[in-house]
């Protein structure tokens, strides 16, 4: 259900501020993607770094590695809106449906009365 | 929260073999994965993995990023109350590597290979098959019961019924033989 979509959201997440892997997955956790596996941040947010979509910095650790903090770099952010038009353009057509599907219903209720 | 030498040594031995398959994921694109599992320049794309797990600096980063990630995860379960070996296990089982690829290549691949054998001619003489036998079974069933029957004098007071069981029966042995003629079509093709 989440495919296509988690990657956008987990952009949005890193848009509104510097943030660190485990602190993305309980922001989702919170946000209600309550069935996301815990691996797929961390598979996520490699495919991220891999696309080049965001800016790394590391910070230390007390575990001993540092740690990686995200942000957006300019083509994340491209990307991010790419996601949000793509998003507009699907749920518009899905509420379009939803209405259609409605109209269509109070007209053959319409008809029988 | 600190954890004990030992429970650190499993999760670096852990992250350091997961990383690993992780890293092989995020660094194949899609038609990559697509050709290592049918084999396709396998030798091609695994030298290319080597030299990208061979830069040491890509490989333990990824590790560390798994390892700070594990530990992150095992704090929140030990505040939840478990201790620390079972947060170790619930992590180890909640982060080792499944791939989503491989089950969707898999997939893709069958569709690939059931559209690359689809051959609409051969749909097109299956179904000319069960409409020639159904034609063939209705005319001969139908035939043998109005003569059976006792022809026309006869068909004209009871004996319709003799044309019409002539006719039911020849169109089940008219479908039965459509049904062998498409088996046979689908075994010539394997």
């Amino acid at each position: 259900m989440y495919k296509g979509v988690l990657e956008g959201v987990v952009l949005e997440i890193i848009s509104r501020g510097e943030t660190y892997g485990y602190e993305i997955a309980k922001k989702l956790h919170q946000m209600g993607f309550e069935g996301l596996a815990e691996q797929t941040v961390y598979a996520l947010l490699l495919r991220l770094e891999k696309n080049r979509l965001v800016h790394i910095t590391k910070k230390p650790s007390e575990m001993g590695p540092p740690r990686k903090f995200y942000r957006l770099n300019e083509r994340g952010v491209e990307e991010l809106a790419a996601f949000w038009a793509r998003w507009d353009y699907l749920s518009g057509c899905i509420q379009n449906l939803r209405n259609s599907g409605r109209d269509d219903g109070d007209l053959q209720s319409g008809n029988q009365g | 929260m600190t954890f004990s030498q030992e429970i650190k040594d499993k999760m670096v031995q852990f992250a350091k073999e997961q990383s690993q398959y992780y890293l092989d994921e995020a660094e194949m694109t899609y038609l990559e994965k697509l050709r290592w599992k049918t084999g396709q320049t396998r030798s091609k794309i695994a030298a290319k993995l080597e030299k990208f797990k061979g830069r040491s600096e890509t490989a333990l980063e990824a590790q560390n990023d798994l390892l700070l990630y594990m530990s992150d995860y095992m704090k929140d379960l030990m505040e939840k109350g478990l201790s620390e070996e079972e947060a170790f296990e619930r992590a180890k089982e909640e982060l080792e590597y499944r791939s989503e690829s491989e089950r969707s290549a898999d997939l893709h691949e069958r569709f690939a290979r059931y559209y690359e054998m689809r051959d609409p001619a051969e749909y097109e003489a299956i179904g000319l098959f069960y409409a020639g036998f159904l034609f063939f079974g209705v005319s001969i069933g139908a035939l043998i019961g109005y003569l059976g029957g006792g022809g026309r004098e006869m068909f004209l007071t009871d004996g319709w019924i003799d044309t019409a069981i002539g006719a039911a029966v020849g169109a089940v042995i008219g479908l039965g033989a459509g049904l062998i003629s498409n088996a046979v079509i689908v075994l010539k093709k394997k």
